[in-house]
Parts: structure tokens; C-alpha cells; sequence
């Protein structure tokens, strides 16, 4: 299997072997053989927990190997750090990169290494030019003055990418790069994969998202539970037998297939805009509506106002921001407040689970009834038994994976964390659903759960409104979809006649998309 | 126990070990407190065979000197469960402690106005800072700060730099009686050890089993998340530093009462007393985690440890040094739970 046994195959640049690691009542990783070889793109998949950001986090540093041997082009390594990682040719593009958004891109380029002057002042001309240099071999042309916090995520990520290859790394971890990008940018970074591949460089491409795998990846591992289930030239597999490896038994409906009977218009939404404020998209006169039963899609690039959109309706901007009617149940409602609009029936899931559905430090229990405590007080009291009662009922019925109800909610998995921020809707008599990105970073088996839970309560008269930038997703789940471009909702297509392209182009309806390297932009697409 | 889900694969003697370090940490203001105790104990020197430190007179007394720092240690948990703080509590305590002797002592006010009045100010002081940091969006650290700032200037230029002497005979009466109730004893306990029994089961279990209660730790945990549930944050926030003022203008008439006086100048680094109890006791200054229990426990063994140096006859300057290394101490507890 190694390769000085197949002189053909070229050299591995990184060999783990064994790599067994255990955390205080976990085996989290054991004995995991995975390596790397020149010009590979080594895609490792897993659900969430299966052990690949531990095996990333040994290879970075972060953690130490219990057992088991790290060789680095042949050498035993010692990677006591994450200083000693990058020293040793080990770059990492974390999911949430670490950069500062204060300071401008060059400064960030530079951070913890700035070149100085003869005089010993920070030398900003040189450290400018050397970053336009460097972004200019990946393509990007980029005003190095620019503070982080104006650049786009892509943008931020190539920096991050630029940076590691001046510091001449040999292996490139990249953990979920593609999460925050629309199809454009996902097209663009794929360029630079596949350039950084021809340089020489070992690529580990850790991602949920299995169409990019066949996309971009040599190889893939799959991990399952702390193991290694196999390495396999990505020739010699497909879709099913990924996704058989990854979640252990043949998973043959990822979407629901059952019938749904929309009834009359609950939600109603006529002319909505809202003014335009830092960091987000204004809106121009949306209106859409959506049935009770029914499943209806909110489609479009990443910025085009979707979640602007579902953030006007649940009232979450100043109420001086927003112009236009909503209706429920055909009554207009006057809504100043996600509580008032809670209290109207409307519920939120948003996009950010860490960030703004769940209180991470407090437990399940708490999050599952926070929206819904009215419905547990007797007078000034909390009925604590009739809580417990129905949230544990909740945690039966979403099937959530909690040691307890006293949980913190930090501590549960991203499809389980997800799954409490629905269960705190749930608790309530939802008429409207509102999602945002709903299945974002959560592993295939989680989101067939949720697929079929969202079904459910459509089944059961709920409206459902989705936004989401996964095209399969839309297209298998949703009875319609509005196609939003640019704070403005460009088109809406009917089931039967949706299709990629369709979507694609309402989505870009009043752009001109920027040509990039000739390339047609792509979102992602699902294998027949 | 019958939940039907978790498959989580867990070493049974790891999980024991973890359980055991857990309870430790969470309750480590208890914990903190029976050490304190018990070195106390041991290193009190004895009189007649009578072990000075654990003598019952002398352990009132402790409590009875907590009292004051345990009460506005009270409002003072609250604010930092929200993820706030205050550091106006000392100049308010000073502004109600002076007013009330002014009122009982010089304009002839009986006793239940008085106490109104006092309470009244103090919540109209809290309440200010609640509306200004939940308003008008500025940090409670700077909101706060200037409200140190201004009480004491206030206090100052209405009271003048002295303090209004408070004694039973400028008082007439039963007024005088039911005042100085505040400064007495219920069988062997002190009265004011009493309203902080009492005001710290009140809001524990108000944080425990009342929805506001609930909105107070979420709102500590995720301002943004709460108000997607529906809770009212601005709302939570006003509420709490009010409460925060009427607990901090209670511990002033307990203060003024029992020292006899009214004094501008009292009150200094009282706000630092109240947030070293809170911290001590395991509050998290990010909000969100803590409790009550913990503080008071914290208030407690801060009061027993300035008793166990004052009856070996160490100086109250060396007290500082053990208080300061005991912070210390409190926050890398709370580090070591977190990481665990």
C-alpha cells in the first residue's frame, strides 16, 4: 500500500500511521492510517464526529498523538505545535478563519512576521507588494489596503491560501472551504486547488458537500467513528457507495418522497423592502406567498437577500427599516418584534446556529424552551415538569443525540445542535416555518432526519418557507421556488419545470456575472 | 433515564473521575467555604478552651459583616449573568446611606417612608444605567463607571463631605424601634444576615423557576439568540440592574443603620467586594453561567478569611494579598470546568 512498494506512485508527502487518539471517556481516533502524496487532492469525509478535525488537529499541532507516527517526505515528524506545523510545510484553512478583521489584508498577510526597515519601523511598502504579488498567483487582484472585514469570505480565504504558500508550505489542509461561498466563487477556488495541485502540493480537502468531491478530489478517505473505513481512488467509486461508506448502511432515501396537498395561503407578503444597513443586503419590493402544506424554496447566490428576506418577515430589522405588508391566514399584521411575530406564528431557524439559535453555554433543555416558556408559566412559575415532559418528548421524537436534557448545548453535534433549534420551534404552534441554510454543515444521515422532519410538518399544515443554497436540496424538496437576485425576487418556478439552470439564471437576472478565466459558473449539482 | 437516543460510547472510570472533578468545580464556592472553615478552625487561637473562630458570637458576626457585600453580591450576580456589570453599586450605597440618615435624622421622616424612599432611589439609579446600556447601546463598564462617577459626586455636593450622624436618641419613638430592627437580632441571628438569607433564596429562586429567571441566563449566553426566541432583552437588562439598584439601596439602610451614620464617603471599593464574591463563587463573566448559592458562599468566605487574619492579628493588608491571590485562584477553576 505504501508507496517505495509502487515506485510508479508518486511519493507521499505525508504518512500517518496508527494515529490513535483518546479524549477523557472518547476513543476519538483509532488507529487511522491516511497519507498524502505531491500533486494529490485528498478529499477525507466522515460524518460530523467521525474524527476528521481531530486527525486535522494532530497534523496542525493542536492536539498530540496518543499513539501511532506522523512522516513527513519519508522523515518521523514530531509536530509539537502549530508553530512547528508550519515550520515543517503544514498550511491549515480553517472553516472559521483566523484573521483579524481590524486589520487591512496585507497587515493580516504579514501577521506575527511583518517586515521591517533598515530602521526597524514596519516596512508597509514591501509587505504590500509582496501580498499583490502572491494573490496575483492564485489570480486575484485585491487592493492590499483594504481592512479584512470589507473582503468577501472568498476573498479572505485566498488570502489565507496566498499566505500559506509564502510560507512555503508542502501540504494544505483545507477544512470545509466551500461552506460560505455561492457557485461562482466555489468555481474560482477550485482553479486554485487545481493550480496549487500542478505546483506540487498535497491537498487535504475535508468537505460534507459530496458533489465536490468527484469535482476536485484524487482520492477520498472516509472515516467512520474514529476508524478508517478505506481510501479509494475517487475512479473506482460513486455517489451511493460514498455515502454507504461514510454512514455505514445504504441510505436510500436522502429526500422524502411523499405527497403533499397544499391548502390556502398562510403567508402573504407584498412589497417588502427593507433599507439598506452594514453587512447587509437592502430588499426592493419582494413578495412571495406561501400555503399551508407546502414546501416553497428560496433560491439564489449567496448575498442575493434571501436572508434578509426571512430576517423582514420574522420583524428582526427596526421596524423604521422596513416597508410592505405581510398577511397571516389572509389577516395583515403589523409586526415589530421577533416576539410579536413568535406570538403571530411565524418561527425562524436561522442560518448561524452558534451565533443566533442557540444560547451554547446553557443545555438542551433550556434552548429546546426558550421560545416557548409562555406556554410552561403558571402565573409567575415555571411548570418544570411539564417542561421536561415535553421537550424530552422532543428529544425522543427528533431523535436528538443528548447524554441529557442538562447537556450544555455547545457540546452536541452540528445535525443535533440543529435539531434543537428546530425543536424550539416545534414546542410552539408553528403556522409558518422560516429556514435558513437549514442543512449547512451537517452530515448526510442528520439531513435526511431533517428533510423528513421539515416534510412532516408541512404533512401537517405548516407552511414552510426555505432558503438554501444547496440546488439539489431546493429542487428535491420544495413544491416551488422564488429565485432572489440582488435584494430582489427575479423569477419563481413551479416544481415540475425546475432545473438547475433555470434557478441559475433568475439567480443572476441583474448581475453581470464577472468573467472568471472564461469559466461558466457552476452551483452545485447532484448526480442523477 | 428511558430516553431512547445515546449511543455515546463512554470509559465508565474516566466518566466517575469527571463526575467527581465536575461537582468540584461547580460547587466550588462550597467547597472553597469548608476549606476556609476548616483551616480557620484550626488556626484560631482558643481562649478558656473556646475556639475563638468557630464561637458562635463570632461567627454571627462574620455574617453579619457579610451581609451588606452578600446583598448587593446578589443584584451584582444577576448583572453579570446577563453578561453586564456594575460598578456603581458603592456610590449608591453611599447616596442611600447618607439620604436615609438625612431623612430619619434631620427632616423628621418616620421609618416606612424612609425605607420607601431609599429603595426608590435606588431603583431609579439602576434603572438609569439599565436604560442607557439596553438604550442607548454603550457598554454597562463605561455606563456604569460614569454613574460611580456622578452618584458620588451627587451624594457629595447635596450632603456635603460629612457624615449625618444616625443615633437612637435624634430619633423619636417607635420609628426609632423599627429602624434599628435592622441593626438587631432574631433569636441569635442577625437581622441583616436574615434579609440576605432572605433576598438571595428570593432571587435564586426567581432565577430558577420563573421564565425571567430563564431569560436572565440567555440573555448572558446569547443576546442575539434570545431575542430570535422571542425574549425581550432590552426589557431583561432594565429589569435587572433595577433590581441591582433596590439590592444595593437594601444593603445601604443596613449599612447606615448599623454604623450609626450616613457617611458620602462609604461605599469605596464596596462594587469590587460585590464582583470578587460573584467571581469566587463561580459566576462567568461572560454571563450566563453562575448562581446565586455560589456568591453567597463567595461573600461568606471572604468574610471568614478577613475573620480568621483579624483574630490572628494580621494585618488588613496582608487581607488584600490573600483576597487578590483568591480571584486568581476562583478564575482558573473556572477555566480548568471549562475546558473539561
Amino acid at each position: 500500500m505504501s508507496a517505495t512498494e509502487h515506485p510508479a506512485v508518486p511519493e507521499a508527502l505525508l504518512m500517518m500511521r496508527g494515529i490513535t487518539k483518546r479524549f477523557p471517556g472518547v476513543l476519538a481516533l483509532d488507529g487511522v492510517d491516511f497519507e498524502v502524496r505531491s500533486a494529490e487532492v485528498h478529499a477525507m469525509m466522515g460524518e460530523n464526529g467521525a474524527g476528521k478535525s481531530t486527525l486535522v488537529k494532530i497534523l496542525s499541532g493542536v492536539y498530540h498523538l496518543d499513539r501511532g507516527e506522523i512522516r513527513l517526505a519519508g522523515q518521523l515528524a514530531q509536530i509539537g505545535d502549530p508553530r512547528a506545523a508550519q515550520r515543517q510545510g503544514i498550511a491549515i484553512i480553517h472553516q472559521e478563519l483566523n484573521q483579524v478583521p481590524e486589520l487591512r489584508a496585507f497587515e493580516n498577510f504579514f501577521l506575527g512576521r511583518e517586515k521591517r526597515t533598515r530602521l526597524g519601523s514596519v516596512d508597509e511598502r514591501t509587505m504590500r507588494q509582496e501580498t499583490t504579488e502572491w494573490l496575483g498567483r492564485l489570480g486575484l487582484e485585491l487592493d492590499p489596503n483594504r481592512p479584512l472585514r470589507e473582503l468577501r469570505v472568498a476573498e479572505r480565504q485566498l488570502l489565507e491560501i496566498a499566505k500559506g504558500m509564502s510560507l512555503q508550505a508542502r501540504i494544505m489542509v483545507m477544512d470545509e472551504p466551500t461552506t460560505a461561498l455561492n457557485a461562482e466563487e466555489v468555481a474560482q477556488l477550485f482553479q486554485v486547488v487545481d493550480r496549487l495541485r500542478q505546483s506540487g502540493m498535497g491537498i487535504v480537502y475535508i468537505s460534507h458537500r459530496i458533489d465536490e468531491i468527484f469535482r476536485i478530489a484524487d482520492r477520498v478517505t472516509v472515516l467512520r467513528d474514529g476508524r478508517l473505513v478505506g481510501t479509494k481512488p475517487i475512479s473506482e467509486i460513486n455517489r451511493d457507495s460514498l455515502i454507504k461508506m461514510m454512514v455505514g448502511r445504504e441510505l436510500r432515501d436522502l429526500y422524502p418522497t411523499s405527497k403533499r396537498q397544499p391548502g390556502r395561503a398562510v403567508l402573504e407578503v407584498q412589497d417588502l423592502s427593507v433599507a439598506s444597513m452594514p453587512g447587509r443586503r437592502e430588499l426592493h419590493g419582494a413578495s412571495l406567498s406561501v400555503r399551508a402544506g407546502e414546501i416553497v424554496g428560496l433560491g439564489g447566490l449567496l448575498g442575493s437577500g434571501r436572508t434578509e428576506l426571512l430576517e423582514a418577515v420574522f420583524a428582526v430589522p427596526a421596524r423604521k427599516r422596513v416597508r410592505g405588508t405581510i398577511r397571516i391566514d389572509g389577516h395583515e399584521v403589523q409586526l415589530s418584534s421577533p416576539r410579536q411575530a413568535i406570538r403571530a406564528g411565524i418561527s425562524f431557524v436561522t442560518e448561524d446556529r452558534k451565533g443566533q439559535s442557540l444560547v451554547l453555554v446553557r443545555s438542551v433543555g433550556e434552548n429546546a424552551s426558550l421560545a416557548a416558556l409562555h406556554r410552561f408559566a403558571l402565573g409567575p412559575l415555571l411548570r418544570l415538569r411539564k417542561e421536561a415532559q415535553e421537550v424530552q418528548g422532543m428529544v425522543r421524537d427528533l431523535r436528538i443525540k443528548t447524554p441529557s436534557l442538562e447537556t450544555p448545548a455547545a457540546s452536541l453535534s452540528g445535525g443535533n445542535q440543529q435539531k434543537v433549534a428546530l425543536a424550539k420551534f416545534l414546542l410552539l404552534d408553528t403556522r409558518v416555518l422560516l429556514l435558513d441554510e437549514p442543512t449547512q454543515g451537517i452530515d448526510v444521515g442528520a439531513k435526511a432526519e431533517i428533510y423528513a422532519l421539515i416534510d412532516g410538518l408541512a404533512q401537517r399544515g405548516v407552511a414552510v418557507l426555505l432558503a438554501s443554497s444547496d440546488m439539489p436540496e431546493l429542487l428535491a424538496l420544495c413544491d416551488r421556488i422564488y429565485v432572489m437576485c440582488e435584494g430582489r425576487v427575479s423569477g419563481e418556478v413551479q416544481r415540475q419545470a425546475a432545473t438547475q439552470e433555470r434557478i441559475l439564471d433568475f439567480a443572476t437576472r441583474f448581475t453581470h456575472l464577472p468573467q472568471f478565466h472564461g469559466e461558466r459558473p457552476q452551483m452545485a449539482r447532484s448526480q442523477p | 433515564m428511558t430516553s431512547p437516543s445515546i449511543a455515546v460510547p463512554v470509559a465508565a472510570p474516566a466518566r466517575k473521575r469527571g463526575r467527581l472533578l465536575e461537582k468540584a468545580l461547580r460547587f466550588q464556592g462550597y467547597l472553597g467555604l469548608v476549606i476556609v472553615l476548616v483551616i480557620g478552625a484550626v488556626f484560631s487561637p482558643t481562649k478558656d478552651g473556646v475556639n475563638l473562630f468557630l464561637d458562635l458570637t463570632n461567627q454571627m458576626n462574620v455574617l453579619r459583616y457579610v451581609a451588606e457585600t452578600g446583598i448587593i453580591a446578589v443584584g451584582m450576580t444577576m448583572v453579570i449573568l446577563i453578561g453586564e456589570i456594575d460598578l456603581s453599586v458603592g456610590s449608591l450605597l453611599a447616596l442611600v446611606a447618607t439620604l436615609t440618615a438625612h431623612l430619619l435624622a434631620r427632616a423628621g421622616y418616620s421609618t416606612a417612608p424612609t425605607i420607601l424612599l431609599a429603595l426608590l432611589v435606588g431603583a431609579a439609579v439602576g434603572c438609569t444605567n439599565g436604560v442607557i446600556v439596553a438604550g442607548l447601546r454603550i457598554p454597562s463598564f463605561v455606563t456604569t463607571l460614569a454613574m460611580m462617577t456622578f452618584a458620588r459626586g451627587l451624594v457629595r455636593v447635596v450632603f456635603g463631605g460629612l457624615a449625618i450622624p444616625l443615633l437612637p436618641h435624634s430619633l423619636g419613638g417607635t420609628a426609632a424601634d423599627s429602624a434599628f430592627f435592622f441593626a438587631g437580632k432574631v433569636s441569635f441571628i442577625p437581622v441583616p444576615a436574615l434579609v440576605m438569607l432572605v433576598m438571595a433564596v428570593i432571587t435564586g429562586l426567581l432565577l430558577r423557576f420563573t421564565p425571567f429567571g430563564r431569560h436572565v441566563y440567555a440573555v448572558g449566553g446569547n443576546a442575539v439568540a434570545s431575542r430570535l426566541s422571542g425574549v425581550r432583552v432590552e426589557l431583561t437588562r432594565v429589569a435587572v440592574f433595577t433590581a441591582c439598584g433596590v439590592l444595593t439601596a437594601l444593603a445601604a439602610l443596613i449599612h447606615g443603620i448599623q454604623l450609626n451614620q450616613g457617611a458620602p464617603n462609604d461605599g469605596i471599593t464596596y462594587e469590587l467586594n460585590a464582583i470578587a464574591a460573584v467571581v469566587i463563587g463561580g459566576t462567568a463573566l461572560q454571563g450566563g453561567i453562575g448562581s446565586i448559592a455560589g456568591s453567597i458562599a463567595g461573600a461568606w468566605m471572604l468574610g471568614l478569611i478577613d475573620n480568621s487574619l483579624n483574630l490572628n492579628n494580621i494585618n488588613s493588608d496582608v487581607q488584600l494579598l490573600v483576597k487578590g491571590a483568591l480571584i486568581v485562584a476562583a478564575v482558573s477553576l473556572q477555566r480548568l470546568q471549562r475546558r473539561s
